[in-house]
């Protein structure tokens, strides 16, 4: 990627940068569709950028678009929806378009593991939580942000560092020097040769087993702390209330 | 496309705009929304990173991020609904007053 690319890249994600700022919730008059404007045509700016530098002919290529289009946009609705219920589902979206290109880059079990644990078991947690927490209306706090300015700034210098930084790889090494290299590296070995699942679970359960075993410890440790942080607090004068007679014993449940 | 750079891109973004909601939301869950997203960003990352090298300790990696994730999701829901119940309020700027 020359200099010239880069620049041109710095200059979408600058106007990008200006989309998201006038997107981001505010109180004063709304300019969502100025906004929209700026940043769906940076995002199409940025995919052009890429289609003229493309190195690989590969049938695949539209996928990649579509999906990191609906990543980025799903991604920026999450953090500029108003309502909290909305943010969460558009996070949906998000992890689907994820996976997705997890697909396209031959991680089919990360793929997979990331709609399960995201989609089904993190984002239902989150979902009880907005339900059991939210209040009726549009609170103030939803409605303003704090120093979208500033944070919009530090987001896209760090967003222009690494995407500039990017152009810089090398060549990706063609697949068939790894078949040629005779199975020194076993990992990649047993990639190609049985599949991304079983891979993985040969790396993981030999290579990476330490940390198998800790982030075990970890969900312990985590599932405890969960329970400690919101168990309810009785008041004495509850504890002291003689306990009701054994035949009685949560008969009577008080609904919450 | 250059296969590995559209993905770090993709990555960095996510991971920019996630930094973003953190900073400027004041609702405590989408607050801790926004990290999740930027997890996603480095997961997308370290999948281009697996297969640019060849070799699976990218997506190694990401699996045990999505266990952190799992472990933060689970701790920081806690603690909304604490920090929820003591002031009846998700603003984050309720509790700027907080000392240690």
């Amino acid at each position: 990627m020359t200099s010239t690319t880069a620049y041109v890249l710095y200059l979408l994600f600058a106007l990008g940068a200006a989309g998201l700022y006038l997107l981001l919730p505010r109180t004063g008059p709304s300019k969502t569709a100025i906004g929209a404007t700026l940043g769906v045509s940076a995002l199409m700016g940025v995919f052009v950028v890429l289609g003229t530098h493309s190195s690989a002919e590969r049938n695949d290529v539209i996928y990649f678009y579509l999906f990191a289009a609906m990543a980025i946009l799903a991604a920026t609705r999450v953090i500029t929806h108003p309502k909290p219920v909305y943010s969460a589902i558009y996070f949906v979206a998000v992890v689907i378009a994820v996976a997705a290109l997890l697909v396209l880059q031959e991680a089919e079990f990360l793929a997979v593991a990331l709609v399960i644990i995201y989609a089904g078991a993190i984002l239902v947690t989150y979902l009880f939580v907005i339900m059991l927490a939210q209040q009726p209306g549009s609170p103030i706090y939803d409605r303003r942000t704090r120093e979208p300015f500033l944070a919009v700034v530090v987001g896209f210098v760090l967003m222009a560092m690494i995407a500039g930084r990017a152009g810089e790889l090398p060549a990706r090494a063609a697949e068939k020097a790894i078949l040629a290299d005779g199975g020194r590296n076993p990992a990649t070995t047993a990639s190609l040769l049985t599949g991304n699942t079983m891979a993985i679970g040969a790396a993981v359960t030999t290579k990476y087993v330490v940390a198998l075993e800790l982030s075990g410890i970890l969900l312990l440790i985590s599932m405890v702390g969960a329970i400690a942080l919101s168990r309810k607090r009785l008041t004495s004068d509850v504890i002291r209330t003689p306990l009701r007679t054994l035949g009685q014993i949560g008969k009577e449940v008080e609904p919450f | 496309m250059p296969d590995t750079m559209g993905y770090v891109i993709v990555g960095a973004v996510l991971f920019a705009l996630g930094l973003i909601g953190f900073l400027t939301r004041r609702n405590l869950i989408v607050i801790f929304l926004s990290t999740e997203v930027m997890f996603q960003g480095v997961v997308v990352n370290a999948a281009a990173f697996a297969r640019f090298h060849h070799h699976l300790e990218g997506q190694a990696y990401a699996l045990f991020l999505l266990v952190i994730a799992a472990v933060e999701a689970g701790l920081a829901l806690g603690l909304v609904m604490l920090l929820y119940r003591r002031k009846d309020t998700l603003d984050a700027d309720a509790w700027s007053q907080m000392r240690g």
